[in-house]
């Protein structure tokens, strides 16, 4: 059989109905390798986003079908754990109480749940923090909270939605190379969104470009480069123009359609 | 050098921001009870249709304190608010998260809900009465009626507001059910739920005083001691009983809503402290 954990055949997602409906996917083909590291990205409004919603179950497709271990997916569950660009932790709990939310959830009895929650708090570098309550966190530390809860009941794939948009530069590259090490350690597929192309370059074994909307697989970039990597080593470079070129066509035709749409709402503005 | 400190500055600093929370408090009441008192004295209002605060404090103390009638009163009252409330919470909390979980009973419900609302809770009192007799269980019914619309719409309006990517969260995890509603949607719509509470007890509280004065098998109860002393034509057992509504009203809030407030949503952020 194939190591392929999960399948996506021939999906569209519509959003609407008659006028206002809008196409956000198009017969989308795509797999994910067990243990891969894959990166989704595209222009703004690409559907990436929804591509990520319809794999944790949140969506379902308007057509085709998506497979997870060969099983389709009509909710979402245990088998998938799913990081938030706005963290959405749960406030009237704990960082341990957030963390031990799934294992608790999942049959897991009261003192071992603990011990794993602490273990991955540790993982994410936030000991000494697990009796604090999100708000006094920063969004950092937050996020670090979201990955710990996601993988502590131990799912099978890791879905990351543009998980350090909110964060500023510097924590963000911090997260980045930490991101790395948890994923070394804890050897999971993941399917992370970002329209950073210097993100999804450092992050990623494969890139997926998608074009514009609607919505659909451009191409793909393999990223060769062993970790730790270097923002500074040639071939690095070279793959970061390969995806930058795929994806400047995606924005140009995106910034295009946005004009027209305004032109068709507002005759008078003329196009830059 | 020589500085002079007044007495507030040589106090620690927690006693002083106590001390001035205080006064802040204190003030317009005195300011207000002190023109009340002179112009009562000076002759400029009648006693006989406003009585002098002074008049009307020691009447508090002879009822509470000498008499304890005013205890008497007051224990009735609490007692019935307590259960119409009680009922009025748990039912508006299940109602009002069915509706907001169910889109058809939401829809089926809604237009029956507006009609009622607008219907005052005294309205219904007179109702009350021949279906439920002259005592307790209609000022008890009163009491809920009052309660129950608030926490309702307050409930339906906090769960349809809960962050979707928290529900999301929590169902990803494994989350279904009535554990979904427990650890989940309750706590993510408490900032609203808690106005409902807040909004609940308020109306329950005036609901419980009209029904106390038109239940004529009602002997006690703070409604029913400013009804009566109508006979006797005595404003200042009145003024004792508005005094005491007004204060126990405020004791609640204070002692229960406030308290619940500091224990859920500013001890997890949801609100700023205040």
């Amino acid at each position: 059989m194939t190591d392929n954990i999960i399948q996506i055949h021939g999906v569209s997602k519509l959003f609407g109905k008659g006028d206002r409906e809008v196409v956000a996917l198009r017969d989308v083909d795509l797999q994910f390798r067990e243990g891969e590291f894959a990166v989704l990205i595209g222009p703004s409004g690409c559907g990436k986003s929804t591509m990520l919603y319809l794999i944790a179950g949140f969506e379902s497709p308007s057509s085709g079908q998506i497979l997870l271990n060969g099983k389709e997916i009509r909710r979402p569950g245990p088998d998938r754990g799913f990081v938030f660009q706005d963290y959405a932790l749960f406030p009237w709990k704990s960082v341990l109480g957030n963390v031990m939310f799934g294992l608790r959830r999942n049959g897991v009895p009261h003192r071992e749940a603990k011990a794993t929650a602490m273990r991955f708090i540790q993982m994410v570098h936030l000991q000494g923090f697990e009796h604090a309550f999100p708000h006094t966190l920063s969004g950092g530390m937050k996020q670090r909270v979201g990955i710990a809860r996601a993988l502590a009941y131990d799912p099978k794939v890791l879905l990351m939605d543009e998980p350090f948009g909110a964060l500023d530069a510097q924590t963000r590259k911090l997260m980045q190379q930490e991101m790395v090490s948890i994923w070394e350690e804890a050897k999971k597929t993941v399917v992370f969104v970002t329209h950073s192309v210097i993100e999804a370059v450092y992050l990623g074994d494969r890139i997926v470009v998608m074009t514009a909307r609607p919505g659909s697989v451009k191409g793909m970039v393999n990223v060769d480069v062993p970790r730790p990597r270097k923002y500074t080593e040639e071939h690095y470079l070279h793959i970061r123009e390969e995806v930058l070129a795929l994806l400047e066509e995606e924005v140009a035709k995106s910034v295009k359609n946005l004009v027209e749409k305004d032109r068709r709402r507002d005759p008078d503005v003329t196009p830059a | 050098m020589i500085t002079r400190r007044t007495v507030a500055e040589r106090l620690p600093d927690r006693w002083r921001t106590g001390l001035v929370s205080v006064i802040q408090f204190l003030l317009p009441f005195l300011v207000i009870g002190l023109a009340w008192e002179l112009a009562v004295r000076s002759g400029l209002i009648t006693s006989s249709s406003l009585p002098a605060p002074s008049t009307i404090l020691a009447k508090v103390w002879a009822l509470s304190v000498r008499e304890g009638v005013l205890w008497r009163h007051l224990t009735r009252s609490l007692y019935r608010l307590s259960v119409g409330y009680a009922l009025a919470m748990g039912s508006g909390l299940l109602f009002g998260t069915l509706l907001a979980m169910n889109r058809i009973l939401r829809e089926m419900f809604s237009p029956i809900l507006s009609l009622l609302i607008s219907v005052p809770t005294i309205a219904w009192v007179p109702v009350f009465l021949i279906t439920m007799g002259l005592g307790d269980r209609t000022v008890i019914a009163a009491v809920f009626l009052g309660g129950f619309f608030a926490i309702t719409y307050n409930t339906i309006r906090g769960i349809e507001m809960v962050d979707v990517s928290r529900i999301r969260a929590a169902r990803t995890m494994g989350a279904r059910g009535l554990h979904l509603f427990a650890s989940v949607l309750l706590p993510g719509s408490s900032v609203s739920v808690i106005t409902g509470l807040r909004l609940g007890i308020g109306y329950s509280w005036r609901a419980l005083v009209g029904g106390e004065m038109l239940s004529a098998m009602v002997q006690w109860g703070i409604g029913k001691m400013i009804y009566q002393a109508r006979f006797w034509n005595d404003v200042t057992v009145m003024f004792v009983g508005l005094i005491t509504i007004g204060v126990t009203g405020f004791l609640l809030d204070r002692l229960l809503i406030r308290w619940l407030e500091r224990v859920t949503i500013e001890r997890w952020g949801m609100v700023a402290e205040r």
